[in-house]
């Protein structure tokens, strides 16, 4: 071939591979620029920045807001803590529905809705995952990321070889240093996951948080799924939380946080400020890793015949059925009633940090689904729409 | 110690950026290997690295 004629066809193999190139990265590059929207209460007080706490994550795509709720009446206080796994999608919307639809008579209640603002940009490497999911609301839909477990390399890389956690020194897997669950108490020198978590536990310490939920979702063949997992100063009012959930509500145990089980918030919030730590787990079939495609439905309805077999054969450590599935529904209905219990928890076995707040219940959910609860940013007060 | 892991993190773009070029301009000029198969494995492994410069993934 002449040299013209190869210069060509080098021209149009790399247009050919720039084209591949945007066509393939349509969905990364929109779930990276995609902002969700969430009409607050009026319960809503006001919204800062996570770097009020420590500038050392100011500017930063880790400087996510804090939701705060204050009824300007004495009491107990809790901070809700959504997203620190985007993978988790039930994590988030329970922040939202509380924040759109709290009511607050006595203490405070602050909400992060996205503590791992980078992880919720990005897909999960290899898993396929949609990268949004819809949820139907009476005047349309809103819509949601579904992010991936870590920090984006983008914003925090290389990982080290191995994770040495910080203060205790234990070994963790090396990308557990981008898993913002990994990483707690923090420390402000550290990454930027580190620096995050740092961040929030200055939050609890300057705001004397009373009561920490980190909400999360597991995988059925997880031993704790639907389960509190509790620092053992909240032990006492997370097993009578879980008995009266098991009584009246919907199945819960209990744990507690193993003290050789490093960087969780459940273990390092309770160690290192004086907040009770409690960490709920829902049963989420969508990030078991034997369920067949990982689509958008499987996410909403939790519905999948792998599982069902795995049910079938004893493999799960949850109730399954394949025609209930594990609806988005039922797993902010189980969020949203866990906290609930877990706080009133709190005001009977410390009555001095009573918090009186109220949002929708498991029922209310289960009977009118979860977009009954999100309202329309086009037709709220513009005072009151955010986005994350 | 942030000043430093930023400037490490930032490194990693400049890199990905070089090799991008590297191999760019080895599509275009190179002595060895003319076929068409090694200008389909020139054009398109760049594109990771094009994607890590510009900070898209």
């Amino acid at each position: 071939m002449s040299g013209r004629g190869l210069v060509v066809r080098r021209l149009v193999l790399l247009a050919a591979s720039l084209v591949l190139m945007i066509a393939g990265t349509r969905d990364i590059r929109a779930l990276r620029a995609y902002r969700e929207t969430v009409v607050v209460s009026d319960a809503f007080t006001r919204q800062a920045p996570l770097s009020t706490y420590f500038d050392g994550i100011r500017g930063t795509l880790m400087d996510v807001p804090v939701y705060v709720f204050d009824s300007g009446v004495p009491g107990g206080s809790a901070l809700i803590l959504g997203g620190a796994h985007p993978y988790e999608p039930a994590s988030p919307v329970m922040a939202y529905v509380v924040m759109e639809n709290i009511a607050v008579k006595q203490g405070r209640v602050f909400v992060i809705a996205r503590a791992n603002m980078s992880a919720s940009l990005q897909g999960m490497l290899g898993n396929a995952y949609p990268p949004f999911f819809r949820v139907k609301t009476p005047w349309g839909g809103k819509t949601y990321r579904i992010g991936d477990r870590e920090t984006s390399p983008l914003e925090q890389w290389p990982d080290p070889f191995t994770f040495v956690h910080y203060p205790s020194k234990q070994n963790l897997a090396y990308q557990d240093s981008r898993n913002l669950n990994r990483t707690f108490p923090g420390r402000p020198d550290g990454s930027l996951t580190e620096r995050t978590s740092f961040a929030i536990t200055e939050l609890i310490r300057r705001e004397k948080i009373d009561l920490t939920i980190d909400v999360h979702e597991a995988s059925m063949g997880y031993p704790v799924v639907s389960t509190y997992v509790c620092h053992q100063r909240a032990e006492e009012m997370c097993m009578m939380a879980a008995m009266m959930l098991s009584a009246e509500q919907f199945p819960m145990k209990t744990e507690t946080s193993p003290k050789t089980l490093r960087g969780l918030t459940h273990r390092e919030i309770g160690d290192f400020t004086d907040s009770f730590a409690v960490l709920m787990e829902t049963p989420e079939p969508f990030i078991d890793k034997f369920v067949g495609p990982m689509t958008e439905a499987l996410m909403l309805t939790g519905k999948d015949e792998f599982m069902q077999t795995a049910a079938n054969r004893g493999l799960l450590y949850a109730d399954y059925n394949m025609k209930t599935g594990s609806t988005l529904d039922y797993r902010v209905g189980r969020h949203l009633g866990g906290a609930a219990e877990i706080i009133k928890q709190m005001g009977e076995f410390y009555p001095a940090k009573k918090l009186v707040v109220s949002w929708p219940t498991y029922a209310d959910v289960m009977t009118q689904g979860v977009g009954a609860f999100l309202h329309d940013p086009a037709k709220a007060a513009r005072g009151r729409v955010f986005t994350n | 110690m942030i000043l430093l892991q930023s400037l490490i993190h930032e490194l990693y773009f400049v890199m990905a950026a070089v090799v991008a070029a590297l191999l760019l301009t080895r599509l275009f000029r190179r002595k060895t290997r003319p076929g068409l198969a090694y200008d389909i494995v020139y054009a398109y492994t760049v594109i990771p690295f094009i994607l890590r410069a510009l900070h898209i993934k």
